[in-house]
This record gives C-alpha cells, structure tokens and sequence, in this order.
C-alpha cells in the first residue's frame, strides 16, 4: 500500500459522494472520490490531517508527461530501482511526494525500456485512492 | 427499555471470574452480545431470564423493577415478560407442533396467538406433525414461536442458529427480525457470526472475561470506519505466499476465501490466524446476478 500523509484541502459533495483533494505538499494535491460526504464521516473536513493510500497496482506509469489523459493525478517521479519478475514487475520511484511503489506488467517495463534514474508520470485514478484518518 | 448492573462471581475452567455488566438497551433495540467462551455472555441472559441469581445488582425493564439486591426484589423467571431461545430447540417430543405451542400459555390466556404465531412463522404446514418429523430449522422456528406465546417483552436467544446451515440460517434471522419488528420486542442475541451481527443488531456489546470491552454500532465496530473504502470485510489470514514481486494473501471472509496482492510492507506484521481487514473502494468490485 502507497501510503502518504496531507491535509484536506477541497471538498465538492454531491448526494452521497464526495470529491476531496488532499495537499500533499506544496507542489502536489491529490483527488478522490468516496462514497461518504462530511455529514457521514467526521474526518471530511478541511484542514484535517489524513492519510492517502492506494495499491501499487493501481499506479500507472507514463514517459511523457504531457498526456491528454483521464486521469487526474499525475505525479512526477524518478525510478530508483526496478525488480524484475516473470509476468510481473516491481518499480521504486522517488517521486515529488516521496518513496512510491509501482507494480506493472514486465512486458510494459520491456516495451516503455524503463530502467533506473528514467523520469516519469506516476498516475493514479481518483477512484482508486482511499482516505484514512 | 433495559437497564441492568449485574455482579456475579462464576466459576469457570480457568479459575473465578468476576462478572460484571451494565447494559442501557432502549425498547425495541436489537442488541447482540459477542464474545469468546467463556465471557460470561449466556450468563448474563441467564441473570436476565432469572435462571440464575446475580450476586448483587438490579435489573429494571420499562420502570418495573425485576431484580434489585437491595431492596430484595427478584422476580420468578415466570414474572419477568421474557421469551427465551436456546440453541437446542427443547420441544416437547410427545407433542404436535400445535400443542407444543399451547402448553406454553398462559392460564386464562387468549389462544387466538396460537393461530397469530403459526401464521407469522408459516408453521400451518407442520403444526399437526411431532418434533422429530422436522429439519432443524423447522425445529428452531417452532422454538422461536414458542418463546413468543406469553407476549414477551424481551427475547433473549443464545446461539439459536448455530447448529443450522448458512442457508436455514438466512432464513431463521429473516424470522426472527419479523417478530422483533412485528410485536415491538426488546431482543438480545449471543451470537459470534459477524455477518449474522451486522445483519440484525442496531448494537452490539463485546464481552472479555466478564467485562464489556467495547460497545456500539456493530458495522463501526467489525469494519474500519477510520477508513473510507467501502468494500470491508474482516477475514482470517490462512496462507501467505510470496509470487514474483509481490505476495498472495490467502483470507478467509465467512466461508468465502479470497486472495488479495500485497506488498511486503503489508505482511510484515501479519501471521497464520490474524484477524484483518480487507477493503477495497465501492468503485472497484463487480456485481453479477446469479441465474436463479
């Protein structure tokens, strides 16, 4: 689990769900979407201290950065080591939010040639974040 | 409305344990009491049925005083508007279902709640047929109208379901919730099947070694409400394999097993037999019907 630490910064409630950006630090805000709204869980509060996660198989890794792309947050990122499985590979990246882990297909790893000290996009959809407090 | 202190000093396998419970539970409310062996939890329905003496404590139901050690006020098992299910169902053998449920009243009594009850828990099919003749749950569902022939005001059921299939088991709570809604009754239920707590109890008591370790709403209490996925579940860790870069965990959610990927961060702590959370987003998971 990539696990960082921020304060709220937005929330937009519609209904029963809510989007809620959370600064990381000063350059990076991180979004999600969750199925509670202020009323329902006390921490959804702006300026509360909360915890972002979201599994390192959900985090997708571009070479460029200027991509026309649906999702919302991108994170910059240096890759420190890469480990190299069979089907499956593992990527440590240094990123503007700190130590990230990425977990993506070997054949990707091969096709994008990703290999240590490379700078890259970190993307994670805002429906695969979770909030904890 | 239930309010009782009650103190007890009880033997158990490993030496005396002192019980000692305060419950506040409102009209109405369905509580469950939860907790391992020996916690003292049949005991306290006990002490609430009058089946056994607390020490010192008092027991006050809707402002009527059953128990009061001080005062000495102990009210019989028969005075208190209780109804009582066990996890063996104690029928009477000899008798139809029909009559099972007539010995239960009262004298004087209106038997119009025979029919009342044989309607409510659809026993018309079985009511001319013996105990022995029927399925456990069947068993069970008699039992439970049984309980409710004096009118009760609470029903207190230990383990009812446990000796039941998961599939009469859906069934069963599916009645008794009927009967606790239908006559307005104060329930509590001992009961260690999580899923069985979150479906039917607005509140739940933990017990650990005579004491109330936790109380409150049993989804907060069984799920991580700390946590804004929506998708939780508590399980048991029963296998933890490492593949290529990451590792399989193996958990057991019911009787359900499910694997979820994890990185060594994860499972450092994690051992064979911990009790975790799995969630995930609402976001994530798929919903196919199943082809009846």
């Amino acid at each position: 689990m990539n696990t960082f630490s921020g304060h709220i910064s937005d929330i937009q409630v519609n209904e029963s769900l809510s989007m809620v950006s959370v600064r990381i630090n000063e350059q990076v805000e991180l979004k999600t979407i969750v199925v509670e709204t202020p009323e329902t869980a006390s921490y959804l509060k702006i300026e509360n201290a909360v915890e972002v996660l979201f599994k390192e198989t959900e985090v997708i890794i571009s070479t460029e950065d200027t991509l026309s792309i649906s999702i919302q947050n991108k994170i910059k990122a240096t890759i420190k080591e890469v480990k190299k499985g069979v089907l499956l590979s593992k990527l440590l990246l240094n990123s503007e939010i700190g130590e990230m882990i990425a977990i993506l297909a070997t054949e990707v790893l091969d096709e994008l040639m990703l290999a240590e000290n490379q700078e890259v996009t970190a993307m994670i959809k805002v429906n695969e974040i979770m909030i904890s407090r | 409305m239930i309010e009782a202190h009650i103190h007890k000093t009880l033997s158990t396998a490993n030496g005396k344990m002192l019980l000692d419970i305060q419950l506040n539970i409102k009209k109405g409310q369905f509580v469950t009491l939860y907790g391992p062996s020996g916690a003292g939890k049949t005991s306290t329905l006990r002490i609430l049925a009058g089946l056994l003496s607390a020490d010192k404590g008092q027991i006050v139901v809707d402002d009527k005083v059953w128990l009061d050690s001080k005062k000495k006020i102990n009210f019989s098992p028969q005075q208190r508007k209780i109804g009582y299910v066990f996890q063996d169902y104690a029928l009477f053998p000899n008798m139809t279902v029909r009559r099972n449920l007539e010995f239960a009243l009262e004298k004087g009594q209106d038997r119009s709640i025979i029919q009342e009850l044989i309607t409510i828990v659809e026993l018309e099919e079985l009511q001319d047929r013996k105990p022995e003749t029927l399925s456990g749950g069947q068993q069970q569902r008699v039992a439970l109208a049984r309980a409710l022939v004096r009118k009760p005001e609470v029903l207190l059921l230990d383990e009812p379901l446990s000796a039941l299939d998961i599939k009469m088991r859906a069934k069963l709570q599916d009645y008794i919730l009927k009967v606790h809604r239908q006559y307005g009754l104060t329930t509590i239920l001992v009961s260690h099947d999580v899923g069985e707590i979150i479906k039917m109890s607005d509140e739940i008591y933990c017990l650990e070694a005579g004491k109330i370790s936790k109380q409150g709403n049993p989804s907060a209490i069984f799920t991580n409400d700390r946590l804004s996925g929506k998708f939780q579940f508590t399980g048991e860790v029963i296998a933890i394999e490492q593949e290529e870069v990451v590792y399989i965990v193996t958990v057991l959610i019911g009787n359900n097993v499910v694997k979820i990927i994890a990185q060594e961060s994860e499972i450092t702590d994690l051992g064979i037999g911990d009790k975790v959370i799995v969630a995930s987003k609402a976001f994530n998971p798929i919903l196919l019907k199943i082809e009846k």
